[in-house]
């Protein structure tokens, strides 16, 4: 029997999962059950043992895959990771917010400063926070899946690789590419800011599609190519400051952006 | 090769005879671009569109294809079905053309026929139509601006009429039924040698004319130019979406939702992506954006000459447009050019 | 998708069984992204990371329509895990079975690793221009390998060996990290004593337990006598060894176009097309694997 078999087969050779939710919408748990037609088929392959959003019960003692979502904000919930990583042997990021730290994320400037400026007391209810970061400045993360919200079908495609194993190429190009196929005018030459020249492809850009521009929502690809992106941006006509601006909306708190 | 002459009036009667069997792909405005898409009216047509976002490519070697579907359990091939659709591009410019001349070189002859582009191929006509350059077309460089063959009909505007050449029984019938052809007069001949010359006049000066294209790209392959050309790379793949003669692609299988059962597609890819060139256990080739840009340059003007005895770049202006780093052939003619120059001092 | 009046998307099968018998060569080239059942029928741990798998074709046209060079490669099927690319360790004179050596080096081969005699997966091929196995009868052969590299040379070692008349003075370099990173050390162990093959084993790290030579691979051409003018040599190995070994046999005053050396890239589609392994203008998969020096120095960006 081969490997796909051995794991598909039988529950009781199952992976056993959890799903997690840290600081987040849980829009992207909520994104998995939207995955409806095909959620059982998807359930039918893994031992599920946790799932935040629909469990009430304390988190199992042990498992081998540990599913992801949000950012980390406090102090208990970088312990969270930590014992996650270290009883898990996959760790899977989903969504913006556990892989760029995304809106969370945004409150990484100043962070000290900023609450008490807000509130005059800091709810207990926060906990110890700690500036927002991503799951990945933690712990190593085995595999992500990217965007703000994450798309049910590329989380099914990274659980499987996650089961199975699957030697596809995980691309770092960035967005244009996909507009280009999908015979999408460049909102550029209409001198409109599109964070697509630096942000990671993937998503197919269906914000574009949609007749929005790319937010960036899923991050700054590490090929991200800022000074000629802010060359291109002059070209258009648009202010570099504005594009510097909304980078920070999903990647505050990612090195390139300080370092550029 | 026959020659006909019909009237400009009679090109919607041509389109809907083709529409009577075929499904007829056209240029047609999408938003403020052009783009090829599947008409239902010969009105849809814009004859005089500049450019294209993408080619006609995407009919032959579509962006994503299945090339199989399996069993993952019991790991064997299930299906091999490709869907063809009998097709008609109508409006294809000369630089397309010749473009679909080059990947036929790959994909249909040589030491291994491609099966799903060959099918694609042969359910394919091509009828092509002149045109008249834009500030960056620079097909005549590479002698692309004529096609010579790889079509059904193509359209030669002389004003008010067309000078039809016909190269297939299939698209003389067609032709025959819909409209009047008839013999060119004098006058015809000497309007299309006008024409032609009217076209070849019409380039961009500025696009500098260069000899030994291929030789020099070998002469100045560890120029410190391409340093800096590329290190501009946005590594968006938007070039090699565009042009009509990128050819490279992944091929990866994908998992259905139940696991059981998948497909192996084939989908686009880029010498320009950062990990085209990477290896198991993950050493990468071209690590960095200047190397691949350099790469991709030297296939399009030099490699695939020195195998295949053209270039592989018709100089249909695409990249050019699409490229927010300006990063495109000529601005490497245009290096050359600056070396000619200096050289000469 | 809107579509004009009467037209109809038809399916086309051009792979399928047509009514006449096709032959096993026909299948293959009706459709060559097709990749044909293969059973694993042994499998051997040659050290802690890397395998030798044994396959058998199951359909009996396509196996008698099989036919290899050293050299050459094959894609290899783990249908959702994806294809790869891996060079044939086994000898053509070895009918009906192929033989691949394989690391476990991620994802694919990890799977790969974890299958059992018997099971089914997907091969296609040969491809790719492997030795010239031909131009060599008759002729000196000073082989060179650095760790996986063997894999590939296995294949014309063996050949050589099965036809060991036909060639002449045999030379064998063959080097490793350490003792346990040794792969088919039984068989070389064995071929110590031969007087038809001068065998140069050697390890850059040696433990207690290892009596042979100790360096790097470029180490034993000090001792090496050989007739330039009659000999062809092959290197093999990781891309830093090229290098110093090409020199080496430059020294001994071998011709550029009598060296011939295997690439690695990741041919994805084994063909000429999908792009991935291409160097300057040159396709890995249909123009090499193996490119002589001569041919491997005119290639932009090969070195």
């Amino acid at each position: 029997m081969n490997t796909q078999s051995n794991a598909i087969q039988d529950r009781s050779d199952a992976l056993r999962v959890v799903v997690v939710g840290l600081a987040s919408c849980f829009g992207c748990q909520l994104q998995i059950t939207n995955a409806e037609a095909h959620l059982m088929d998807v359930l039918g392959q893994i031992d599920l043992k946790y799932w935040q959003l629909a469990s009430s019960d304390p988190m199992p003692e042990s498992f081998d895959v540990a599913v992801i979502e949000g950012a980390v904000t406090t102090e208990e919930s970088e312990r969270t990771v930590l014992e996650l990583r270290k009883k898990a042997s996959v760790l899977i990021a989903i969504g913006a917010c556990a892989t760029t730290a995304g809106i969370p994320g945004m409150a990484a400037e100043d962070f000290i400063e900023r609450p008490v400026s807000v509130y005059e007391d800091v709810p207990d209810a926060c906990g110890e926070m700690i500036s927002p970061r991503s799951v990945g400045s933690v712990v190593p993360v085995d595999f992500e899946v990217r965007c703000c919200p994450i798309d049910s079908y590329d989380f099914i495609d990274v659980l499987q690789r996650a089961l199975y194993g699957s030697n596809k190429t995980i691309s770092t190009a960035t967005l244009c590419g996909s507009c280009k196929r999908n015979e999408t005018g460049c909102f550029y030459q209409q001198g409109v800011m599109c964070l697509g020249l630096v942000t990671r492809a993937g998503c197919g850009a269906r914000c574009v599609n949609l007749g929005r521009p790319c937010n960036g929502c899923a991050g700054l690809s590490p090929d991200a190519n800022l000074p000629a992106a802010r060359e291109a941006c002059k070209t258009a006509g648009v202010a570099v400051e504005r594009f510097d601006k909304a980078l920070e909306m999903f990647n505050q708190t990612d090195p390139a952006l300080r370092d550029a | 090769m026959l020659y006909r002459v019909i009237e400009a009036s009679e090109v919607p009667a041509l389109v809907s005879a083709f529409m009577e069997a075929y499904e007829v792909v056209a240029p047609v405005r999408k938003g403020k671009v052009y783009a090829f898409d599947v008409i239902t009216s010969p009105d849809q047509i814009e004859l005089n569109y500049d450019r294209t976002i993408t080619s006609p490519k995407k009919y032959f070697l579509p962006p994503k294809e299945t090339l199989m579907t399996f069993d993952s359990r019991e790991n064997q091939v299930t299906d091999f079905t490709a869907e063809i659709t009998p097709r008609v591009i109508f409006g294809a410019h000369a630089c397309d053309i010749n473009a679909l001349n080059r990947l036929d070189v790959v994909f249909k002859d040589g030491r291994y026929p491609d099966p799903y582009y060959q099918a694609r191929r042969a359910a394919t006509l091509i009828v092509g139509i002149s045109c008249m350059p834009t500030e960056t077309c620079f097909c005549h460089l590479w002698s692309s601006d004529e096609a010579r063959f790889g079509y059904d009909l193509f359209l030669q505007d002389i004003g008010g009429k067309y000078l039809v050449s016909i190269s297939s029984v299939e698209a003389a019938n067609i032709l025959e039924s819909a409209c009047n052809p008839r013999e060119a007069t004098d006058e015809e001949r000497v309007e299309f040698r006008h024409a032609t010359r009217k076209r070849q006049a019409a380039f961009n000066p500025d696009i500098p004319k260069i000899q030994e294209v291929a030789m020099l790209m070998d002469a100045f392959h560890e120029d410190s130019f391409w340093d800096e050309f590329g290190s501009k790379c946005l590594s968006c793949t938007a070039c090699s979406s565009v042009c009509p003669t990128c050819f490279c692609f992944d091929i990866r299988d994908t998992l259905e939702p139940d696991g059981k059962t998948g497909r192996r597609e084939r989908v686009w890819d880029a010498c320009t992506a950062p990990q085209f060139a990477e290896v198991a256990g993950g050493h990468n080739f071209r690590s960095d954006a200047a190397t691949r840009v350099r790469h991709r340059m030297y296939h399009k003007l030099n490699g695939f000459l020195a195998t295949h005895d053209r270039m592989l770049c018709v100089g249909c202006g695409r990249c050019v447009k699409a490229c927010k780093a300006n990063i495109n052939p000529i601005e490497v003619l245009k290096f050359f050019e600056r070396k000619g120059a200096a050289d000469a001092q | 998708m809107p579509s004009s009046c009467a037209v109809s998307t038809v399916r086309v099968r051009p792979f399928e069984e047509s009514p006449e018998r096709r032959s096993g060569a026909q299948l293959m080239a009706a459709n060559p992204y097709r990749p044909w059942p293969a059973r694993i029928t042994s499998i051997t741990d040659l050290t802690e990371h890397e395998k030798l798998f044994e396959f058998r074709l199951v359909d009996d046209r396509i196996r008698e329509a099989f036919h290899h060079q050293p050299g050459q490669f094959v894609e290899l099927s783990l249908f959702g895990v994806g294809e790869a690319p891996i060079s044939i360790s086994s000898s053509p004179t070895k009918q009906g079975f192929i033989e691949l050596c394989i690391r476990r080096a991620g994802t694919f081969t990890e799977a790969l690793h974890k299958m059992q005699c018997g099971d089914i997966v997907g091969i296609r091929g040969p491809f790719g221009r492997g030795f010239p196995i031909d131009d060599m009868r008759g002729h000196d052969i000073l082989l060179v390998a650095g760790g996986l590299g063997i894999a590939p040379l296995r294949s014309l070692i063996n050949n050589i060996h099965d036809e060991r008349s036909d060639f002449g003075k045999v030379t064998i370099i063959y080097g490793s990290r350490s003792p346990s990173e040794v792969m088919f050390r039984n068989q070389f162990e064995m071929w110590k004593h031969r007087k038809d093959f001068e065998l140069h084993l050697t390890v850059d790290h040696p433990d207690p337990t290892w009596d042979g030579e100790v360096g790097v691979v470029t180490v034993p051409f000090a001792q090496l006598e050989i007739d330039p003018g009659n000999t062809f040599g092959a290197v093999c190995g990781p891309p830093v060894m090229y290098r110093f070994v090409i020199d080496e046999m430059s020294k001994k005053g071998i011709d550029y176009d009598h060296i011939y050396c295997s690439f690695e890239r990741h041919m994805k589609c084994g063909m000429g097309k999908c792009g991935h392994c291409q160097i300057g203008h040159q396709y890995v998969c249909i123009d090499g694997p193996v490119f002589n020096y001569w041919e491997a120095k005119n290639i932009q960006g090969s070195m």
